[in-house]
């Protein structure tokens, strides 16, 4: 019994020495964390209350709670996904709004909640929230009997009462009323006949339901007992839809206009604005609304009761062109007798979905919501310093005959020695802006530029280390492609060539017509670059990158349009080109096409030289995954050394993508089928079926090898399947990789292993020169990211532990793998609702810089094989110093003394 | 020990499974062969029939008119260009519909193979065609033709073989054989088969040792850091 704790404690004195965890004080040294909330939904700023504060909702299904004064996060809460999280009703209960019937009562008044939200529609939650610290105090639900029209429900609140509104479409209204706080039926459902509602033209506006029909408003108050129809005519008929001015009960915006179908509610004549939002100020009610015309922000008030413009409210700012359109959500003003209007805050949503805080005429703060839908990132190499730079020059330079490089030489010396003798005397030339910003590359390239690419078409230039926004960029009508295809981001030079410029590219689609867009600039600085915006005029259907060109080292962009014409973008580099293969996937019909490109006579040509076809008999198979490998992948190790000492060799086949196709089955529920087709040759190289499996899927495909991971329906568990290829025991070419020639069967290693998490992400780390090990990175529904080295996920894993597989290095086969503490990246900085993970390469080998992206934002970096091209953080450079300079000096005075007693030695 | 069995028996059923790679319900398909042999045409000359009867078992027949002059001269002009052999499968199932395919490879390995080829038909895995292949066994010498590599050909009849890549049943967790591997373990120690006799140190002294040497070497570099 000794023995067996003697060895437990051994054996875990061992594992301690090797965790591969962060140390406590290592905590944010190299990674942070960006938390969003997402694109604001509705908003009530509150400054008279005793923690002034911003209430909001969002489209990320978010609700929190901002800091007047700087706007970061006091609370936040994630709700569940959509459509269960979807907020369809936010409503606080305030003093400070002491208007109309859809206010809430003063606080205190006992109606049991502080802020109410409605979400979702099957089941509708109903939840009461603590504004202070953002707990949920109560919650209830109710299902409808029919889900399906649910989703068009709508609520609206009104004196604790909470009313559902359920339209059926050209027929009636379904209005049932609850007790807020305790959902409660009040009494039964009453059915209002309205057979001229559709989804198009009617909106709540407070307790009235206002339709549009032809040039005239129809509104039907919901809450009042006579259930009288309104008609009000308009002048002309409307081109948009109507809105619901919030603050009003029965006001609506037409055409830019505020109507007003309440008569009790009276509104001022000749307005218009593209946004409104009724507020107090001197006790008084305020309408204010805001425009925006040549890059000025114009924001305007008028007294609701006399309709007398509001000058102390009235100012004018200039409104940054990376916002976008601004409308204005919400404002409050602190309440005092003839307060100036100083203490008003303006809140505004913008088309780039940031949060914009004005105040006094100038933006108080902003906050970034776009990054909440991120959807492409690249790292960019920060330029060199100057000197450093010169330096490459002289390096790069073709080397001539040895009178002209000593020249060069001496001429950039006698140019450094100038540059460093003005520097002293302090008349060198200034820094550049990118030097000021410290944007300078470290002498091991873990200091880049992260350009994040947003949904809403607005991107982002970060510093990797200090998480600082040095640029923005908004392309406002640039859409991503059919079929789900997001916009790209493409470098299309690096930063290596000096003195060029790095250059980045967004492909889109034009919002309007469908045609492809480009868009060009630098991604140090953010500025337009080789032109900026190009409108092209063919729809974009795949592409691709090409070689480097000789002249100014751009990576061209080769295009191919909706009917197989072939472009290239610059158009110097057309004749890269040739010979150049594409494919294209249909994901609905699940149809493969492969071209070759032929650049001759100044004309590019593609020929159809193969196709595939994964759809099976009625094409009932669809598309759910596809995984190229990542072009900048370099494979350091040819083969793996098995126990005998012979070499298996990889199947390392560039141009080997992985399809995986889904469809349900009339005996095995769901069938998942994995393809891999080389998409040069057109060869369906391996293919793999599993039965009783369905999406999520997360594929990563690197080297030789695969990993996916799905949801066994049968078992009710995540499971993930590990592919290795290997050529064999001989290589057909080690030098040339060539489709058209390649082994045509190559040995499938193959295992599955339960997962005891719900995978979101999957990604592979990547260094310079692929000699680190690879590990995948397992983004999990719960937020966090574990490391999990691929030795544990490896197929050859033995299940008998046979001699073979221990000399391999192969760890004994378990079903389940583990996901220990220590392996997960992010500790405690959860990333809610992670979506996806980029890897890049830094310029240490041992180390691979990561991203992830969700709602929130988490950088950091990993070191797959530890940092052993890397002396530890807390080396002790003064003992090393001390050691060396006492061992010189010794063997000085230990020689000198040597020497000494030899000579006297010899005078003997 | 019933439990055993029904281990075994599990574990011997996944072990057939996992090596299927034929079908459920046999069938047989004919596949027209259409060959192109002008550059970027849209026109296919007919090549030949092949004939699978049997999925399952892969044997096919292979009908191949032998190539006119005419045919002939025009593939060496495709291949003096470096140019696509493109070939058009139709394959036609045993329920009567049909599907198309087109796949192609260098012009000029097909003479350098004397028209030797091997035609690669992928499965799903309910026996529908995924795609068709073709390409040449033997490695090539050059990789353009030469006026002279062209003169080498002697052939004027293909010679094509035909093989099927079947799907694969994909592999489930081994629970079982897990359990049943912990179980025998279990049951060994039990039984006390492996009991070994030897002193403490005898049996573990590779342990004892590292971390002997371990606490030797940590211990002496925190006494120089602690100076």
């Amino acid at each position: 019994m000794q023995e067996k704790w003697l060895l437990a404690g051994l054996s875990v004195a061992l594992l301690i020495s090797t965790c591969s965890a962060l140390y406590e004080d290592q905590i944010r040294k190299f990674d942070w964390r960006g938390v969003n909330v997402g694109a604001l939904k509705q908003s009530r700023v509150d400054l008279n209350h005793f923690q002034p504060r911003i209430l909001v909702s969002t489209n990320e299904g978010v609700v929190a709670s901002l800091c007047v004064k700087t706007g970061e996060l006091v609370w936040r809460q994630v709700l569940e996904q959509k459509p269960r999280g979807d907020i369809k009703l936010l409503q606080v209960s305030g003093f400070s709004d002491d208007s109309s019937d859809t206010a809430a009562a003063p606080m205190g008044s006992n109606l049991g909640f502080d802020m109410l939200t409605v979400q979702g529609h099957a089941p509708a939650l109903v939840r009461g929230w603590n504004t202070n610290m953002g707990a949920l105090e109560w919650e209830w639900s109710i299902m409808p009997m029919n889900i399906e029209r649910a989703q068009d429900a709508m609520w609206i609140y009104s004196k604790s009462v909470l009313y559902h509104v359920l339209p059926a479409w050209r027929s009636h209204l379904e209005v049932t009323a609850y007790f807020a706080s305790s959902g409660h039926s009040t009494g039964s459902t009453s059915k209002v006949i309205a057979p001229w509602i559709t989804p198009e033209s009617c909106t709540l506006s407070g307790t009235f339901y206002v339709c549009t029909e032809g040039k005239q408003l129809i509104s039907l108050d919901l809450v009042s007992k006579s259930g009288q129809v309104i008609r009000t005519s308009l002048e002309t008929e409307p081109n948009e839809k109507t809105q619901a001015l919030t603050g009003l009960n029965g006001v609506v915006i037409v055409d830019g206009k505020p109507i007003s179908v309440n008569k009790e509610q009276s509104i001022c004549g000749g307005l218009q604005s593209s946004s409104y939002a009724v507020g107090s100020f001197n006790y008084r009610k305020i309408l204010a609304f805001a425009d925006l015309s040549s890059g000025i922000l114009k924001i305007n008030a008028l007294y609701l009761d006399n309709c007398a413009p509001a000058a102390e409210l009235e100012q004018s700012l200039p409104f940054p062109k990376h916002f976008g359109t601004p409308s204005l959500n919400n404002f409050d003003c602190k309440q005092k007798r003839n307060g100036e209007g100083k203490n008003c805050l303006f809140l505004f949503s913008t088309t780039s979905e940031s949060i914009v805080a004005v105040q006094q005429g100038r933006v108080r703060w902003s906050r970034e919501e776009a990054l909440a839908n991120v959807i492409d990132s690249q790292f960019v190499d920060l330029p060199l310093a100057d000197t450093e730079g010169t330096l490459e020059n002289e390096m790069k330079g073709k080397a001539g005959d040895i009178a002209s490089a000593f020249l060069r030489r001496i001429t950039t010396q006698a140019v450094q020695i100038r540059s460093l003798f003005l520097h002293v005397i302090g008349l060198g030339p200034p820094p550049t802006a990118t030097q000021r910003a410290g944007l300078v590359r470290d002498s091991f390239g873990l200091h880049k530029m992260l350009v994040l690419l947003t949904r809403s078409g607005k991107i982002f230039g970060i510093d990797n280390v200090s998480g600082k926004h040095h640029w923005q960029l908004y392309l406002s009508n640039v859409s991503g492609f059919a079929n789900n295809e997001q916009m790209r981001l493409i470098v299309q030079r690096s930063a290596k060539h000096f003195p060029l410029q790095p250059l980045c590219t967004i492909l889109g689609k034009n919002a309007v017509n469908g045609n492809g867009v480009l868009y060009r600039f630098n991604p140090i600085t953010g500025q337009v670059a080789e032109g900026g915006l190009v409108q092209l005029d063919y729809k974009i259907k795949q592409l691709s990158l090409l070689e480097e060109t000789e002249k100014d080292f751009v990576k061209g962009i080769l295009l191919i349009d909706a009917s197989n014409k072939v472009h290239v973008y610059p158009e110097h580099a057309t004749p890269l080109a040739d010979g150049m293969y594409l494919y294209t996937a249909d994901v609905k019909s699940a149809e493969l096409s492969g071209y070759f490109i032929k650049y001759a006579g100044g004309q590019l040509s593609s020929t159809h030289i193969w196709n595939a076809r994964l759809g099976g008999h009625n094409s009932e198979q669809q598309i759910i995954g596809v995984a190229g490998k990542n072009p900048i992948e370099h494979v350091h190790s040819q083969g793996r050394v098995l126990g005998d000492r012979s070499v298996l060799y990889k199947y390392i086949n560039p141009n080997l993508v992985a399809f995986v196709t889904q469809a349900p089955d009339s005996t095995h529920k769901s069938v998942l089928n994995l393809y891999l087709v080389d998409v040069v040759s057109g060869s369906v190289v391996f293919t793999m079926t599993h039965r009783k499996v369905r999406a999520p899927l997360s594929i990563v495909h690197s080297e030789n090898w695969l990993a996916y991971s799905y949801f066994n329906e049968k078992l009710r568990r995540t499971e993930i399947t590990t592919i290795e290829l290997y050529e064999g025991k001989t290589q057909a070419n080690s030098s040339v990789w060539s489709s058209l020639q390649a082994p045509p069967m190559p040995l499938v290693e193959r295992q599955s292993y339960i997962l005891p998490t719900i995978v979101e992400a999957l990604r592979e780390t990547i260094t310079e020169r692929g000699i680190t090990n690879k590990h995948v990175l397992i983004g999990t529904a719960s937020g966090s990211i574990v490391e999990m080295p691929w030795h544990m996920l490896d197929p050859r894993r033995p299940i008998a532990s046979t001699t073979q597989g221990r000399e391999e290095g192969a760890i004994p086969y378990i079903p389940e793998l583990p996901l220990p503490t220590e392996s997960h990246i992010n500790y405690n900085q959860t990333v809610a609702r992670l979506r996806n993970i980029y890897t890049a390469p830094s310029g240490l080998e041992s180390t691979c810089l990561v991203v992830a992206t969700g709602l929130d934002l988490f950088v950091t970096r990993v070191a797959p094989s530890k940092t052993f091209d890397l002396l530890k953080e807390d080396f002790d450079y003064i003992l090393i110093s001390i050691v060396l300079v006492a061992l010189t000096s010794g063997s000085l005075i230990v020689k000198h003394l040597a020497s000494r007693k030899l000579l006297k030695q010899a005078w003997k | 020990m019933y439990s055993k069995a029904k281990f075994v028996l599990i574990f011997l059923l996944g072990v057939v499974a996992s090596s299927w790679g034929f079908l459920e319900h046999d069938s047989w398909i004919t596949v027209e062969l259409q060959h192109s042999l002008v550059a970027n045409s849209e026109s296919f000359s007919f090549r030949g029939n092949v004939t699978i009867p049997s999925l399952n078992s892969g044997l096919a027949n292979v009908e191949q008119p032998a190539l006119s002059t005419v045919d002939l001269d025009l593939l060496k002009k495709l291949a003096l260009g470096n140019e696509f052999y493109r070939l058009k499968a139709t394959v036609v199932y045993s329920n009567g519909a049909k599907a198309q395919f087109i796949t192609s490879n260098k012009a000029c390995r097909l003479l350098q193979a004397q028209l030797n080829d091997v035609l690669w038909v992928s499965l799903d895995p309910s026996g529908y065609v995924t795609g068709i292949t073709v390409s040449q066994d033997t490695a090539p010498a050059t990789a353009e033709c030469t006026q002279e590599d062209v003169k080498k050909l002697v052939e004027t009849q293909f010679s094509t073989d035909v093989l099927i890549r079947h799907a694969e049943l994909a592999p489930v967790p081994d629970t079982a054989g897990f359990i049943q591997k912990v179980e025998r373990e279990r049951e060994a120690r039990e039984r006390g088969e492996v009991r070994d006799n030897r002193g403490f140190f005898a049996k573990y002294w590779m342990y004892i040792v590292p971390v002997v040497l371990l606490v030797f070497i940590s211990g002496a570099t925190n006494q120089d850091g602690a100076k």
